[in-house]
């Protein structure tokens, strides 16, 4: 079916300049064969036809070459001093398309049999919507654009893409190829705006939609053999998807960073897409990755002025990472390139498509060859468009786009000055009848006969002139020159005329003439012959490299390193080892570490040979602190808000590697993170366990093996208590609600289980869309999966309890778990942990009775409990959480300790791995100044794995390379003539969360404020 | 055993019983007490080991190793512990800040943007339940600040227990709270308003402060000249800024804030406090030159900046130390909850290079000197007030317990709503037969 579809498309577009169109009045019947001549001709990247001519019929070039027979028929064209190349193609175009009513913000929801999220627009058609807009065209080719691939602009899903060429006449003739991607984007939407309000659950409605496609089409297929069932719904937006779910057509996937290029890779992966990438300009913090994911990219080219340094204020709050993106942003496709990345480049994210050759420029100077500057507009992306036969260069039986330059292509100095697309000519820069440019000798008739010079210089079509007497010289106002006719006045006072002269005339061979009106009412002639020609000024100095000052580090910017820690035996000895386990505190004592794991803790121990010794004399010695409820290293949104359940979006889909609070918290003894969905809905996201592994990808940060777990929350929050007054009517506005979602929620995951079960046991039936929220659920239930709750009241906290034992799922832990000091006893009987604040309390109501006695009253009646951070900023210091157990009813200090060491590995079930110090686990550990409680200590070094990922000394180094070197990127920006294309788009890098805030209201603002 | 503690346990155990009774306020001191056999840190002086402070009626009258000792004193054993002044939190919202979230609680940000006549220790709430947590750790003495865009109000140096927020006024107005307008422009492609609207907006500001102190000079001149001449409250409360009995407190973060707020100070010839001072060790000479102090919150913070180095904001108090700026360390971190973790910010500092004596003068003497308060409380001296604690070891070690306080020579209860929960729910375990 699809197929045939794309056949027809291709007949189609040899069709195009033939018309169904009826003819209104008098038929046109100028011929279409021209012969461009007396061309230098850049038929494709590398090659190079001096004097050379072009033959076109019926828009196909049917002849390239320097010595091609004009034929008898043809229009002749002299071209002397031009240049032609193959028209650019741009393929992430908004050519053409009706503008969105509201541009950013979540579509309409449209009519007919639509996808119920309005995101999902897959059946949009930009061709069926497509007209030629004569403004807008007129710029592209201005630009140098004679095709572009015009992309829908709305949505998640966005739709389908068509293929036009930027010739004036109507929709029809200019399609060539219509419905040709799908696009899909992650680039960020904005907040509250409905389902999805948030990066994670944009990918979760991606995924479920490709598997939405999947069953649509099987669905459609089963229920068409066998009709006498259930009947399941016509959806177009699901049809259209179907080609691209199958792999049969190719989705491009829009993104802002480099992140995101890995999660479009990993959704690709799962679902073998044949993808493109439409990238950021932030491919080149990681260029291997990049290059891993082994699909064309096309690049924008919108590289960013320098950065405002002008005052000391501005130069302190200019951000480091925003000067290294400016010294880097223009080698981005160099750097591509250079991997082996195939890349085309777009202007989309130019304000103004008038900028792309200048910027293709600055990509030159950052090293891209030329002749991949030039693929890159024109071969490359005709090749990703299937095209390549049709469009890219300018050989025999391709179409007639050609753009003809009076310089290259890619130099400041040159303009475009004719397109041709498909055979038809615009004239962008008219070619000026003669070339003014010299110095003259002008002699005046008349009246009063006398001579002067005249120096023309300025741009060919726009002159300046200078007069000139002896040692005198008078610059001339109202210069004009137009249709071959040269005019200007001269304040001729100081010439030796009184008054203002006016002249004018034309130049015919050699020679100008014309008329002169001097003061007076008086008039007279005027010639002048040239003494000597204009000389083009060579524009090669232009193309300077402007190399990036700093070699790259990962992440990059701040505290990154140019390579990741390595990893080391080592032999830490004489230090009090505080094990968490059941030898306790050992004073005196030495530790082994072998290929990332511990061999050894005890006293008196011999260092191995090889090993790195680390003398510990008067340090102590604990385990990675580990952070059992986290919200940082998460990209754009915490919370997926915009339903109450949400099972289906996954923290794991949006780790984000570069988050400068890894290191903070590095810095801070912590090395293990449970990553938190927030608590905006009852039953909220998948969490990831992520150990802090700075400089490593977002993939290498997972904690390999992790049981996987689920955000519940109960209270104020799922209940939209404090969110503002607009919030009353989504359910649950009760805790009694929020009991019944959770019992719906399970329920209706127990029979969905089941109806899958049937429907793979009879292939007659239309089977059950595959519900990855109710999926998840699912797993809960058989115990797959853990669920760790935010909770404050001791009614919510029995409810959720007694609901775990209707339906016989296991609960991990209870998060805040404010009021869990009244029903301790009940948890211990579950075996629940408790992830409790310290000594949070009086924020809003549901934690007026929250009391920093709560850790030793649960922990006293046997419950596992652990202190947590869920702030970016506590999680640095969470042994001074732990000393508070210490306070607050006076816990052993070794107790309040494994309140961040061992108990929530255990709550996680990665205590096998890490949390103690014992033979065989993670050598992830920290070496502290002095007693890990004290106030007065502070962390020294972070090993996770045998790497050691903070060191206090190398950091007081780091903290003197990024000053020196900021400073003289500040300098560089300081006197920097490079202008880029705009000011920089901010760093979107990292975010505040907590949810004990009304993390709803706050998350735009918090993005902000970086 | 003393009769004292005695009493406490009492208390402690009747809170089993009446958990629904709060800490009573103590009757003043009517018999002398000398602490015997303790650490005494005077922080105005040498440490005392084995030392004796004596009180009577309210103040010390003897500090010593030994100290003649009034024949009706009570004498309370105090060897082993340690006595402190009590510590002196230099910005909070105590009192004005019951829940957070519920904004029937809360009385921090009167409506307008010049409200010079609001003061904050006529709205402090004395039966708040965050008094008697905070008082337990040792702060017995907190500046009541205000909110609002501007000119916020007058602030308050309060004393944590009282029968009524007059009793708990130490002194009052201390200053006048002007929240300083932000002063950066953005130029990012999110901000709401394009550069030129920014810059509008900050000279706006600057316009309103300065008209508005303008205007109270004419009308303090006017009224000088014409005592008929209508009252303005405003104005009127602008009176001490301007002989300089009272400083102006600002809040500020940023560079070109306190560099606005010190012009715009001398220009006035008003006496300036800066609260906040992220970026204050920036411009450390600036202040040190015209006698700007620094009360700096929160340490425990992120950087504002990305490429910040990660313990920026723990150095703050250490680099003010170093350039001779007089600081003090306060607050819990922008949320009155966590104000009873103030001292914990000092070690923080310490922890990162502010000398220990120092750490705790920030918390003590120099939060006083700050706060003109200094004649009463911050130190363990002869004539001030027995505002003081006793503890079983550093204040500023989480680990450690405050076990007495005393507030004017009264002795304060340490128990809390809780203290008060903790107790009632052992009980619970213990009826289950849990815990024992």
């Amino acid at each position: 079916m699809k197929i045939l579809h794309l056949l027809l498309l291709f007949c189609c577009t040899f069709a195009a300049a033939q018309s169904s169109r009826q003819t209104e009045g008098i038929r046109t019947n100028t011929p279409a064969v021209h012969a461009l001549k007396n061309l230098t001709i850049i038929p494709a990247p590398g090659k190079r036809i001096e004097n050379g001519t072009i033959i076109i019929r019926d828009g196909v070039i049917r002849a390239v070459g320097a010595n091609v027979a004009v034929p008898s028929d043809a229009r002749e064209w002299d071209c002397t001093g031009l240049t032609a190349y193959a028209g650019m193609i741009d393929l992430a175009s908004d050519y053409g398309q009706p503008k969105p009513k509201n541009p950013g913000s979540t579509p309409e929801p449209p009519r007919g049999p639509a996808y119920w999220n309005p995101n999902v627009l897959s059946d949009l058609s930009v061709a069926a919507q497509f007209m030629p807009d004569k403004e807008a065209s007129e710029k592209l080719r201005a630009a140098g654009f004679t095709t572009v691939l015009s992309v829908p602009q709305q949505g998640i899903i966005k739709g389908q893409s068509v293929l036009v060429n930027l010739g004036a006449e109507d929709a029809n003739s200019q399609i060539l190829r219509s419905d040709l991607f799908q696009h899909i984007t992650l680039a960020s939407l904005g907040f509250g705006q409905g389902y999805p309000d948030s990066h994670m659950g944009a990918i979760a409605l991606i995924r479920q939609s490709l598997i939405d496609a999947g069953w649509y089409a099987d669905a459609q297929r089963i229920y068409a053999k066998n009709p006498a069932q259930e009947r399941p719904e016509e959806n177009r937006a699901l049809a259209a998807l179907g080609a691209a779910a199958a792999g049969k057509q190719l989705v491009v996937f829009e993104t802002n960073d480099e992140q995101k290029a890995f999660r479009a890779g990993a959704i690709a992966k799962e679902f073998s897409l044949q993808w493109a990438l439409r990238g950021s300009g932030y491919e080149y913090r990681r260029v291997d990755a990049v290059k891993a994911l082994n699909v064309p990219v096309i690049l924008p080219v919108n590289f960013p002025d320098a950065p405002s340094v002008a005052s000391p204020e501005d130069a302190l709050n200019v951000g480091y990472e925003e000067l290294r993106h400016w010294d880097f942003a223009s080698e981005n496709p160099a750097r591509l390139r250079k991997a082996g990345v195939t890349v085309a480049l777009t202007a989309a994210m130019l304000k103004d498509a008038g900028k792309f050759r200048s910027m293709v420029g600055t990509a030159i100077d950052g090293g891209l060859s030329q002749n991949d500057a030039l693929a890159a507009v024109t071969t490359v992306p005709a090749q990703l468009a299937g095209m390549e036969k049709q469009l890219g260069t300018l050989e025999p039986g391709k179409i007639a786009n050609i753009v003809l330059m009076d310089g290259g292509l890619f130099s400041e100095k040159s303009s475009v000055r004719e397109t041709w697309v498909e055979g038809v000519r615009y004239e962008v820069k008219s070619v000026p009848a003669a070339d003014l440019r010299g110095s003259w000798k002008l002699s005046v008739t008349g009246p009063s006969s006398d001579t002067a010079r005249l120096e023309i210089a300025g741009e060919a079509d726009a002159p300046t002139v200078q007069m000139k007497k002896g040692e005198k010289s008078v610059k001339a106002s109202s210069v004009s020159y137009f249709m071959g006719h040269l005019s200007f006045s001269v304040e001729g006072d100081s010439l030796g005329w009184k008054g203002m002269l006016r002249l004018s005339g034309t130049m015919t061979g050699g020679t100008m003439a014309g008329l002169i009106d001097l003061p007076g009412g008086v008039s007279g002639r005027w010639s002048a012959t040239l003494t000597a020609a204009h000389k083009e000024k060579s524009d090669s100095s232009r193309h300077i490299s402007i190399a990036a000052s700093f070699p790259l580090v990962y992440p990059d910017g701040a505290f990154g390193r140019t390579e990741l820690p390595k990893q080391q035996d080592l032999f830490v000895k004489n230090a009090t080892i505080w094990t968490s386990a059941s030898a306790g505190v050992l004073e005196g004592a030495d530790m082994i570490v072998s290929k990332g794991k511990i061999v050894k803790v005890g006293k008196g121990l011999s260092a191995p040979s090889g090993a790195l010794v680390i003398d510990a004399q008067g340090k102590h010695v604990t385990a990675g602190l580990i952070d059992a409820h986290s919200h940082t290293a998460i990209s754009e949104g915490v919370n997926e808000a915009g339903q109450a359940v949400t099972a289906e979006v996954r923290i794991g889909d949006v780790v984000n590697a570069d988050d400068i609070n890894i290191y903070r918290q590095l810095a801070g003894g912590l090395t293990t993170i449970n990553q938190l969905h927030g608590s905006a809905n009852a039953m909220g996201g998948q969490n990831q366990v992520s150990k802090l592994r700075w400089g490593m990808l977002p993939e290498q940060m997972k904690f390999e093996g992790a049981i996987p777990g689920i955000k519940f929350a109960l209270g104020e929050n799922p209940k939209q208590s404090n969110w503002g007054e607009r919030f009353t009517t989504r359910y649950p506005q009760t805790r009694m609600g929020v009991e019944q979602i959770i019992r719906d929620g399970f329920t209706a995951a127990r029979e969905y289980e089941k109806a899958m079960a049937a429907a793979r046991s009879t292939p007659t039936l239309v089977p059950p869309r595959r519900d990855l929220e109710l999926e998840t659920l699912v797993e809960i239930l058989n115990k797959k999966r853990l669920i760790h709750s935010h909770c404050y009241r001791q009614d919510e906290i029995l409810m959720l309890m007694k609901v775990s034992d209707d339906f016989g799922f296991q609960i991990g832990t209870l998060q805040h778990i404010l009021e869990g000091y009244k029903v301790a006893d009940e948890m211990a009987k579950r075996g629940i942990g408790a992830s409790a604040f310290s000594d949070w309390w009086a924020y809003k109501y549901e934690v007026v009775d929250a009391i920093p006695y709560a850790g030793k009253l649960m922990h006293d009646a046997g419950v596992l409990v652990s202190y947590n951070s869920d702030s970016n900023e506590m999680a640095r210091r969470m042994n001074l959480e732990a000393a508070k157990a210490v306070k607050y009813g006076g816990m052993s200090e070794t107790d309040a300790l494994n309140f961040v060491t061992i108990n929530p590995a255990k709550q996680l079930r990665i205590d096998s791995r890490v949390g103690s110090l014992e033979a065989g686990k993670d050598a992830d550990f920290v070496i502290w100044s002095g007693h890990p409680l004290s106030t007065y200590s502070i962390c020294e070094q972070t090993w996770i794995e045998g790497r050691r990922f903070f060191d206090r000394a190398e950091d007081a180094a780091m903290r003197q390379d990024l000053q020196v070197k900021k400073a003289e990127l500040i300098q560089k920006a300081a006197t920097s003539k490079k202008k880029g294309a705009g000011p920089a788009a901010p760093s979107r890098r990292s975010f505040f969360y907590s949810c004990h805030e009304e993390e709803h209201d706050h998350a735009a603002e918090q993005e902000m404020m970086q | 055993m003393n009769r004292i503690l005695r009493t406490m346990i009492v208390i402690l155990c009747t809170a089993v019983l009446l958990p629904a009774s709060t800490p009573v306020p103590a009757k003043k001191q009517e018999r002398p007490i000398v602490l015997i056999g303790g650490t005494i840190h005077t922080v105005s002086g040498a440490v005392i080991p084995n030392g004796m402070l004596l009180f009577e009626n309210g103040r010390i009258t003897a500090v010593g190793t030994s100290v003649t000792v009034p024949a009706n004193a009570e004498r309370i054993d105090v060897t082993g512990k340690h006595v402190y002044p009590g510590l002196i939190n230099a910005a909070s919202n105590i009192g004005l800040n019951e829940i957070e979230a519920v904004r029937a609680t809360i009385d921090i940000t009167e409506t307008g943007r010049i409200n010079p006549n609001v003061r904050t220790d006529v709205a402090v709430n004395p039966e708040s339940e965050l008094i008697p947590t905070t008082r337990a750790n040792g702060i017995l003495v907190s500046h009541v600040l205000p909110g609002g865009p501007l000119i916020a109000g007058r602030t308050s140096a309060m004393l944590m227990d009282g029968w009524t927020n007059d009793e708990m006024t130490l002194r009052s107005p201390v200053g006048l709270y002007v929240s300083w307008p932000n002063m950066r422009v953005s130029r990012s492609p999110f901000a709401r308003q394009s550069e030129e609207e920014q810059r509008k907006a900050i000279e706006n500001s600057l316009k309103e402060l300065r008209d508005a102190f303008n205007d109270a000079r004419a009308y303090l001149k006017a009224k000088k000249a014409d005592k008929e001449h209508r009252t303005d409250l405003r104005w009127e409360a602008m009176a001490p800024l301007f002989d300089r009995t009272i400083p102006m407190i600002v809040s500020a973060n940023e560079v070109s804030q306190i560099q606005s707020a010190v012009q715009f100070a001398n220009e006035q010839n008003v006496r300036l406090i800066i609260h906040g001072g992220r970026d204050s060790w920036k411009v450390a000479s600036l202040l040190k030159e015209n006698g700007v102090g620094v009360i700096v919150e929160p340490v425990h913070d992120l950087p504002n900046r990305r490429w910040e180095e990660y313990d920026l904001p723990f150095t703050v108090p250490a680099r003010l130390h170093e350039a001779g700026v007089l600081f003090a360390v306060s607050g819990g971190g922008n949320s009155t909850m966590n104000d009873r973790n103030m001292a914990y910010q000092a070690a923080t500092a310490s922890a990162y290079g502010l000398p220990k004596e120092e750490a705790l003068r920030s918390i003590t003497i120099n939060a006083a000197k700050l706060l003109g308060i200094d004649a009463q409380v911050g130190s363990l001296e002869t004539g001030k007030d027995a505002t003081l604690i006793v503890t079983n070891g550093d204040p500023l070690e989480i680990m450690t317990n405050v076990e007495k306080a005393y507030i004017q020579g009264r002795p304060v209860e340490l128990r809390s709503r809780h203290t008060d929960l903790w107790k009632k729910y052992e009980e619970k375990y213990r009826q289950l037969g849990i815990v024992k």
